[in-house]
C-alpha cells in the first residue's frame, strides 16, 4: 500500500516509425504544445539509417519540448552492430546534463555511474536485475512488453526504481540484424531505399488464411494489434506503477494523451473511453494479452472476467 | 583438459545422458547441458537432465578430459528466484566447469555465491559490442561470451581485439533471425515466453495437418507454413514461418535453412575465436554424433592448416540446404 | 482445433522388402504377435526404466504407431503405470493422443536412436498429427534410452544371443540385396508419371496463386463494409 497518493505520469515513447521529418518535427511540436504528457523520448531507436534524415530539426524539436515544460528523454538504439552506431551512443552519454534512456546493455555501461533510464529493449525480468541496474544509475525503468501482471507487482513492490509500462500503441516484438521491410521488396539493408516510409504505422504481415497478426517497421517486429491498457490502469496504480507509456502510431496522438490523462486523473471511466479509442486505433484490434499471462495477441474485454478495476 | 584460453574449444549439445555420451565419444572438448525445467532455452518435453543425470554425466566426460557447461539461460521471474538459483547451486555442488547465463540478476548472484564457478554469458545476453562485453566482464565477472548471429566474421574479429575475455560463435545448427533473448513473437501467439519458460513455439501449442500434398503448420491456432509434398519442413517458429506481406507470400523473415560454417573455420579462427558452438541439444544422438565428429574432423583439419575434409550434413538440415547465415555481410 | 482432414496421412508407403512381407503377413490376425510386443515392453520396462521417467508429465498418452507398408498399426500406451503395446489392424478406431506414420525401418532406426526425429521430420520421411508435444516427449524419451533392439533381444535369450546376433546380421545382408532389387523395379515403373508430374506442378502453382488472391479480395470485401 503505497504512504501517499502520486501522482500518475505520462511518457510518450520515441516515434518507431520511418515518418518524413517534415511529419516528424510537426508530431513533436504538437505534442509539446497541446499533449498532457510529462515526459517525452525522442532519438532513432530502431535503424541508424534514419536517423540522419531528421537530425536537422531534433534541436529545435527539444527546445520547444523543454519550454513547454516537458522532460526531454533520449532513446538510444535497440541494436547497436556497428562503430558508426555506437558512436551515436557514446556521443549522447557524453551529453551528461541529458537523461537517456538505454535500450541496450552497451548503452547501460556507458551510462552506468550517472542517472539513467532504462528502455524496453532491455531484459528486466526479475528483483535482482533491477537492483543491479538501480545500484548503477537507473533511475527509471521502462518494463518489457511480455510481463504480466503477477511481475509487474512483483518488480513495483521493490519501489525503486521508478516502473514505466506501456499502455497504449504496438508491442515491439524483436529486432533484428536484417531489414524485412527492405527484403519484402527484394532489396538487403545497405541497399533499401528507405522503403519503411511507406507505412507509418509498420507494414501488416498476414498468416497464409488472410489474419494480420504482425507489423513490420524495418528490422524491427511488432503486434499487429495495438497495446490498450486503459482498463488497467487502476490495478496498475495499485500496483505501485505510476508511469504509463503511450507509444506513437500514425493517429491522434495528443487525443490519445488527453484519453489517458483523463483516465488516471479519475475524469473518465475505462467504459466511457473505449470508443473514442478504438475510433483512434481506425479498426485496428486492440490487446493486452500479455498482461493476463495469456497469449499477447488477445484481448480481455471488461465482460471476461478480468477483475473490475478499483478506484484510481 | 582441452579447450582451455588459447586452444579452440568445440562446445557440443546433448539434451540427454545418451547424447552427451556420444558428444563425448565423437570428440566434443565440451559438452552443454540444461536442467530438466524452465531454468534453460530447451525447455522441451521428455529432454534435459535431472541431477542424478548431470553427476553421471559430469563423470562421463570428466573421465575423458572433457568438460561440461549447463545452460541456466533463461530470465528468471519475478517474485520466484528458486528454481535459477537452485540450478546454480547444483551445477556449483556437481562440479561443473562453467554456467551459461544471460540473465543479470542471475549473473549477479552466481558471482555472489559461487565466486570460483566459471560464468559464460549466453548468446540469449545480446551482448554485441565491446562496451557490452566489458561490462559484463567488469560487474559480472564474465569469463566467455557467446556472440549473437549478428555479426559478420569481420566485425567478430575486430570485437576480439577490443574484449577481455573469450568468445565463442555458433558453427552449425537452427539460427534465429531475429537478436536472441529479445524476441516475444512466439509468446504473443502462445503466452509463454521464450525468456522465461525456456521454450519458443511449444509442442503444446503446435499443430500439424497432413493433407497429403500438403504439410500446415499452425501455432496458437494461427497457420505458419505450408509445405508441399516436396517441399523440406522446418522447426515450427515464426521467424521461419511463410507469411503475405503486400499481397506477397514469402519467407519473409528467413527461409527454412541452418546455418552451417564448416567450410569458414579458418576464418573463425583467424578472427580470435575460442569456442565453436554446434545448436542442438533438442536434436537426437544420431544428429550429435554426427555433427560433432564431422566438426571434430574440420577443426583438427585447420588446426593443422590443411583443408577442410568433404563433410555432409544436409541432411540434418532444416529445410535441407544451410548457410553461412550472419558472418556473411550478403545475409542483411 | 482442427480436426484432421479426411485425406489425411497419405504418405506413399517405399516399395521395401517391408512392404512385401506386409502383404505377405496380410493374411494373419494381429493377435498373432501379441507375446513377442508383450516380451518387447516388459524387456523396455526393466531395461530402460528411464524412458518412462521422461514421460512423466503427459499422464496416460496413447500413441498410435503405423508403420505404413505394413498392414498393421501398433497401438502404444505409454502411461508409467500400466505401458502396453498392442498390434491391431487398421487403427481408425483408436482415440490416440498422437499418431507416428513413417516407413518401419525408419520407426525402427528412430527407436534406437540411429537417426535424428528432426531431421527425419524435416525430409517429410514422418508424419505427426495430434498431440505434438506427447510426440516431442516420445522421441526425446526413446532417444535417451539408447535402446539396441538385438541387445535387448539377446539379454531375453542368454546363451542363445551370440547365434541370434549372427542370424541377424545373415538378416541384414539379404534384406539389402532385396531392397536395392526393388528400387530398381520402383525407378521403371514411375518413370512415366514422373514426366507428368512437372506439368501437373506448374498448373497446381497458378491456381494456387489466383485462389490466395481470391480469399484476400473476399476479407478485404468482408472488411470495407460498414
Amino acid at each position: 500500500m503505497a504512504a501517499k497518493p502520486r501522482q500518475a505520469k505520462l511518457t510518450l515513447g520515441p516515434v518507431l516509425f520511418n515518418w518524413a521529418p517534415g511529419r516528424w518535427r510537426d508530431f513533436y511540436l504538437r505534442i509539446a504544445d497541446e499533449a498532457p504528457v510529462e515526459s517525452v523520448c525522442v532519438g532513432e531507436v530502431v535503424c541508424s539509417k534514419r536517423a540522419p534524415f531528421f537530425e536537422p530539426v531534433l534541436g529545435g524539436v527539444i527546445e520547444r519540448l523543454e519550454a513547454a515544460g516537458k522532460e526531454v528523454v533520449h532513446s538510444t538504439l535497440a541494436l547497436i552492430m556497428n562503430e558508426r552506431e555506437m558512436d551515436t551512443v557514446r556521443a549522447l552519454a557524453a551529453g551528461t546534463d541529458l537523461f537517456v534512456e538505454a535500450n541496450d546493455i552497451a548503452a547501460v555501461a556507458l551510462l552506468s555511474g550517472r542517472r539513467h533510464a532504462i528502455g524496453p529493449y532491455v531484459n528486466v525480468y526479475n528483483e535482482d536485475t533491477l537492483a543491479f541496474l538501480a545500484r548503477h544509475g537507473a533511475t527509471r525503468v521502462s518494463l518489457p512488453g511480455e510481463l504480466p501482471a503477477q511481475s509487474i507487482a512483483a518488480l513495483a513492490g521493490a519501489g525503486v526504481p521508478e516502473l514505466e509500462v506501456q499502455v497504449f500503441g504496438r508491442l515491439p516484438l524483436a529486432i533484428s540484424g536484417r531489414c524485412f521491410h527492405a527484403r519484402s521488396r527484394g532489396l538487403n539493408k545497405d541497399g533499401c531505399r528507405y522503403v519503411c516510409a511507406e507505412d507509418p504505422d509498420g507494414m501488416e504481415v498476414e498468416t497464409l488464411d488472410g489474419d494480420p497478426f504482425l507489423a513490420v517497421n524495418g528490422t524491427q517486429t511488432l503486434s499487429y494489434t495495438w497495446c490498450n491498457l486503459a482498463g488497467e490502469l487502476a490495478e496498475l496504480r495499485a500496483m505501485g506503477v505510476h508511469r504509463f507509456r503511450l507509444s506513437p502510431q500514425d493517429t491522434d496522438m495528443v487525443a490519445v494523451a488527453r484519453i489517458f490523462r483523463d483516465l488516471l486523473d479519475g475524469r473518465r471511466q475505462p467504459r466511457e473511453v473505449r470508443e473514442s479509442l478504438a475510433g483512434l486505433a481506425g479498426g485496428t484490434p486492440f490487446s493486452n494479452g500479455f498482461y493476463y499471462g495469456v497469449e499477447g495477441v488477445a484481448f480481455r474485454g471488461p465482460e471476461s472476467g478480468a477483475s473490475p478495476p478499483a478506484s484510481v | 583438459m582441452k579447450g582451455t584460453s588459447g586452444t579452440l574449444d568445440l562446445v557440443c549439445p546433448a539434451g540427454t545422458p545418451a547424447a552427451l555420451r556420444a558428444a563425448v565419444d565423437a570428440g566434443a572438448d565440451s559438452v552443454y547441458v540444461g536442467f530438466r525445467d524452465e531454468t534453460n532455452a530447451r525447455n522441451f518435453p521428455g529432454l534435459n537432465f535431472s541431477r542424478a543425470d548431470l553427476e553421471d554425466g559430469l563423470a562421463y566426460a570428466h573421465g575423458h578430459g572433457v568438460k561440461v557447461l549447463v545452460a541456466i539461460n533463461t530470465f528468471p521471474g519475478a517474485g520466484n528466484p528458486g528454481p535459477w538459483r537452485g540450478a546454480v547451486d547444483a551445477a556449483a555442488a556437481l562440479g561443473a566447469d562453467a554456467i551459461i547465463v544471460a540473465d543479470i540478476g542471475l549473473a549477479d548472484y552466481a558471482r555472489r555465491t559461487h565466486p570460483g564457478l566459471r560464468r559464460h554469458l549466453s548468446v540469449q545476453a545480446a551482448a554485441s559490442s565491446p562496451e557490452a562485453i566489458g561490462f559484463y566482464h567488469r560487474e559480472l565477472g564474465i569469463s566467455r561470451v557467446v556472440l549473437p548471429r549478428v555479426l559478420t566474421i569481420e566485425e567478430i574479429a575486430a570485437l576480439n581485439k577490443a574484449v577481455p575475455v573469450e568468445t565463442e560463435v555458433f558453427v552449425f545448427g537452427a539460427m534465429s533471425v531475429m537478436a536472441e533473448g529479445r524476441c516475444s513473437m512466439s509468446s504473443y501467439l502462445t503466452g509463454k515466453s521464450p525468456n522465461t519458460v525456456g521454450v519458443c513455439s511449444p509442442a503444446s501449442h503446435v499443430r500439424y495437418l497432413d493433407t497429403g500434398d500438403t504439410l500446415l503448420t499452425t501455432l496458437g491456432g494461427y497457420t505458419i507454413n505450408a509445405f508441399s509434398e516436396t517441399e523440406s519442413a522446418c522447426y515450427p517458429t515464426l521467424c521461419k514461418g511463410r507469411f503475405v506481406a503486400r499481397g506477397k507470400t514469402s519467407y519473409l523473415f528467413e527461409e527454412p535453412t541452418s546455418l552451417n560454417a564448416i567450410g569458414i573455420l579458418p576464418e573463425l579462427m583467424a578472427a580470435g575465436v575460442t569456442g565453436l558452438k554446434i545448436e542442438g541439444r533438442q536434436r537426437g544422438r544420431a544428429y550429435v554424433a554426427e555433427v560433432v565428429a564431422a566438426f571434430r574432423r574440420a577443426v583438427d583439419a585447420a588446426v593443422r592448416g590443411e583443408p577442410a575434409p568433404p563433410t555432409d550434413l544436409v541432411a540434418m538440415t532444416e529445410g535441407g540446404c544451410y548457410s553461412a547465415g550472419a558472418y556473411r555481410k550478403a545475409w542483411y | 482445433m482442427r480436426q484432421s482432414h479426411p485425406l489425411a496421412h497419405r504418405l506413399v508407403p517405399p516399395l521395401s522388402p517391408v512392404l512385401v512381407a506386409g502383404l505377405a503377413l496380410r493374411a494373419l490376425p494381429p493377435a498373432l504377435f501379441q507375446p513377442v510386443l508383450g516380451l518387447a515392453m516388459a524387456t523396455m520396462r526393466r531395461r530402460h526404466a528411464g524412458a518412462f521417467e521422461r514421460l512423466a508429465g503427459l499422464g496416460e498418452p496413447v500413441f498410435l504407431i503405423d508403420p505404413i507398408d505394413l498392414p498393421y498399426s501398433f497401438v502404444l500406451r505409454a502411461g508409467a503405470r500400466a505401458p502396453s503395446l498392442t498390434a491391431i489392424r487398421g487403427g481408425h478406431a483408436v482415440r490416440a493422443t498422437a499418431t507416428i506414420r513413417g516407413p518401419l525401418l525408419a520407426l525402427i532406426d528412430l527407436l534406437q536412436g540411429r537417426i535424428d526425429g528432426d531431421a527425419l521430420f524435416f525430409s517429410r520421411g514422418l508424419v505427426i498429427e495430434g498431440d505434438t508435444e506427447a510426440v516431442v516427449a516420445l522421441r526425446n524419451a526413446v532417444d535417451g534410452a539408447e535402446i539396441d533392439i538385438a541387445a535387448d533381444m539377446a539379454s531375453l535369450l542368454g546363451p542363445l544371443a551370440r547365434p541370434a546376433r549372427r542370424l541377424a546380421g545373415a538378416a541384414g545382408a539379404v534384406y539389402s540385396r532385396l531392397a536395392e532389387d526393388l528400387e530398381t523395379l520402383r525407378r521403371a515403373a514411375i518413370a512415366p508419371a514422373m514426366r507428368r508430374a512437372g506439368a501437373d506442378a506448374a498448373r497446381l502453382d497458378r491456381m494456387d496463386e489466383a485462389i490466395a488472391e481470391l480469399r484476400r479480395r473476399m476479407r478485404r470485401g468482408r472488411m470495407e463494409k460498414p
